[in-house]
């Protein structure tokens, strides 16, 4: 059934589009295309990419490994303080990249409270390091993991669980084969936008971890280093950053929008 | 189903709008008003004399006069300027950011006015024990320099190659920071285990807690800062004041003391 729409709407809608749509047409038009190869080279567009990818992805899993459980325990807990944790677990999402990478700096980094020890007892050191990359890209995109799942988990008929329970089930079985599989699209759409938050991450990491092409130089940060002096590998590096956005956030749409 | 998505995105839209991930700080635009604004764009080496000394002096002389400092990384500014051209007054830490400008949009009363050298600083407990600039070659020394493009940049790497010891320092680098003030903060929050710098940063004003090391003169880099008005100034006579009175004696002083060498 095909409805009309209101015409404020649509210009509204219409404006909101463009607006969005202008900065990456721009890119676009503006690439000189002709330099692509050299361009890209000269930009370190190969560790960059592979780095993006890598750092990202480990940083969703991360995420989803201790974002569900934390969820869980926000969702279905009972203890005091409970709402505090809330706060505090969503707090990476408001908290202005730079300063969560000086947090981390001054918490994991060489002198720092707990890095110090990892450092002098284990030899381990983040800063620096693509680990460093991935620790930076986990702190900012877990809140989302755990938002989605809280939500989710808020969202499902506890009846399935005492069902489950009044047959014999045991926590651990009803979790994984009652919850978690009414729970998946939940997660998915969280580990989704974790790993767009993920991939577009730069204060945090260029804070923490540094940049180096080849170890820290995620994508954002080598768009940022080539700006002044090679402003067409920059065009092209964020293009490509564009590119794996549409294809990820293409691919995902049912599961973002729940339906049509 | 749909609405903690749309939750998650709201809250995603706040979180980008609170951060502030491009270090090239906003230039203030004045409105009409009894008060006149002068617009400064200088290198992030200039931070401290500028902003607590020079600045506050020109304001205190100029009755109604407020400077709006943009402090960056000088080809960050200088891409700034060619692009939206807001400035004013243009501060550079090297020549060739100088010369970007005076390509375009231009400049007039370009002037040398201060010099600076570079120096190696460590955490003030100096955990590799680097003593000398041929240290920053041994294998193992974790070293931090500003990214190529950056006028402190590059010239760490000249003084590197006078040294002879840029390939081996190179594979020592472990981050290439945006500007003088990332690569400080580095140090001093312990994180690696060298760095090179300007002796600005490490003179008493600048009170950053790190140990200097010195470069000897022979391999030493001599920077040299130009200043200039930039062309399509407001207020071009605003603009040649405050130059000129970065180059009175006045001024030269407030440099000194911020241990900055003079340009003459």
């Amino acid at each position: 059934m095909h409805r009309r729409l209101p015409l404020p709407v649509v210009c509204l809608a219409a404006i909101g589009a463009a607006f969005v749509a202008l900065p990456v047409v721009a890119l676009i038009v503006r690439a000189p295309w002709g330099d692509l190869g050299d361009a890209l080279r000269g930009a370190g567009a190969g560790n960059a990419f592979r780095l993006s990818l890598m750092v990202s992805v480990a940083a969703t899993a991360l995420s989803v490994a201790f974002g569900v459980p934390l969820a869980w325990v926000l969702a279905r807990g009972s203890f005091p303080g409970r709402s505090v944790l809330r706060a505090v677990v969503v707090l990476p999402l408001v908290l202005p990249p730079v300063v969560g990478g000086l947090g981390l700096l001054f918490a994991l980094g060489r002198s720092g409270v707990a890095g110090r020890w990892l450092h002098e007892a284990l030899g381990i050191q983040l800063t620096f390091t693509t680990w460093g990359a991935i620790v930076a890209a986990t702190f900012v995109s877990m809140p989302l993991v755990v938002i989605a799942t809280e939500a989710g988990l808020r969202s499902i008929d506890p009846r399935y669980e005492l069902a489950a329970a009044t047959l014999g089930a045991r926590p651990s079985r009803t979790m994984w084969r009652v919850v978690m599989p009414m729970l998946a699209p939940q997660v998915a759409a969280g580990a989704v936008l974790a790993w767009a938050r993920a991939l577009g991450e730069f204060g945090a990491t260029i804070t923490f971890a540094g940049n180096l092409a080849g170890h820290t130089q995620t994508l954002p940060l080598a768009v940022y280093q080539a700006r002044q002096t090679d402003p067409g590998g920059a065009i092209f590096l964020s293009l490509i950053l564009v590119a794996i956005s549409i294809i990820v956030l293409v691919s995902m749409r049912h599961r973002l929008t729940g339906g049509r | 189903m749909r609405r903690p998505i749309i939750v998650l995105c709201g809250l995603m839209l706040m979180g980008s709008a609170c951060s502030s991930d491009d270090s090239g700080g906003s230039a203030g635009q004045g409105s009409a008003g009894a008060e006149t604004q002068l617009t400064v764009f200088a290198a992030a080496s200039l931070t401290g004399v500028f902003r607590d000394a020079i600045g506050p002096d020109f304001e205190t002389r100029h009755d109604g006069v407020t400077i709006t400092f943009n402090f960056g990384a000088s080809d960050s500014l200088a891409g700034q300027i060619r692009s939206e051209g807001t400035a004013d007054v243009f501060a550079s830490a090297s020549g060739t950011w100088m010369d970007a400008v005076q390509d375009d949009p231009g400049v007039t009363e370009r002037t040398d006015f201060a010099t600076n050298r570079l120096v190696i600083i460590t955490p003030p407990d100096n955990p590799a024990n680097v003593v000398s600039l041929d240290d920053l070659a041994r294998p193992g020394v974790q070293l931090v320099l500003a990214a190529e493009g950056v006028p402190v940049g590059d010239y760490a790497r000249e003084v590197l190659q006078s040294a002879g010891i840029l390939n081996d320092a190179e594979a020592n680098v472990v981050s290439n920071e945006e500007d003088n003030a990332s690569v400080v903060a580095k140090i001093t929050a312990g994180e690696a285990d060298a760095a090179i710098v300007y002796t600005s940063d490490v003179s008493a004003a600048a009170g950053n807690d790190v140990t200097a090391v010195e470069i000897a003169d022979d391999v030493n880099v001599l920077a040299t800062y130009p200043i200039a008005v930039v062309a399509g100034a407001p207020d071009a006579s605003l603009a040649g004041a405050f130059v000129s009175y970065v180059l009175s004696d006045a001024g030269q002083a407030s440099l000194e003391a911020y241990g900055f060498g003079t340009a003459g």
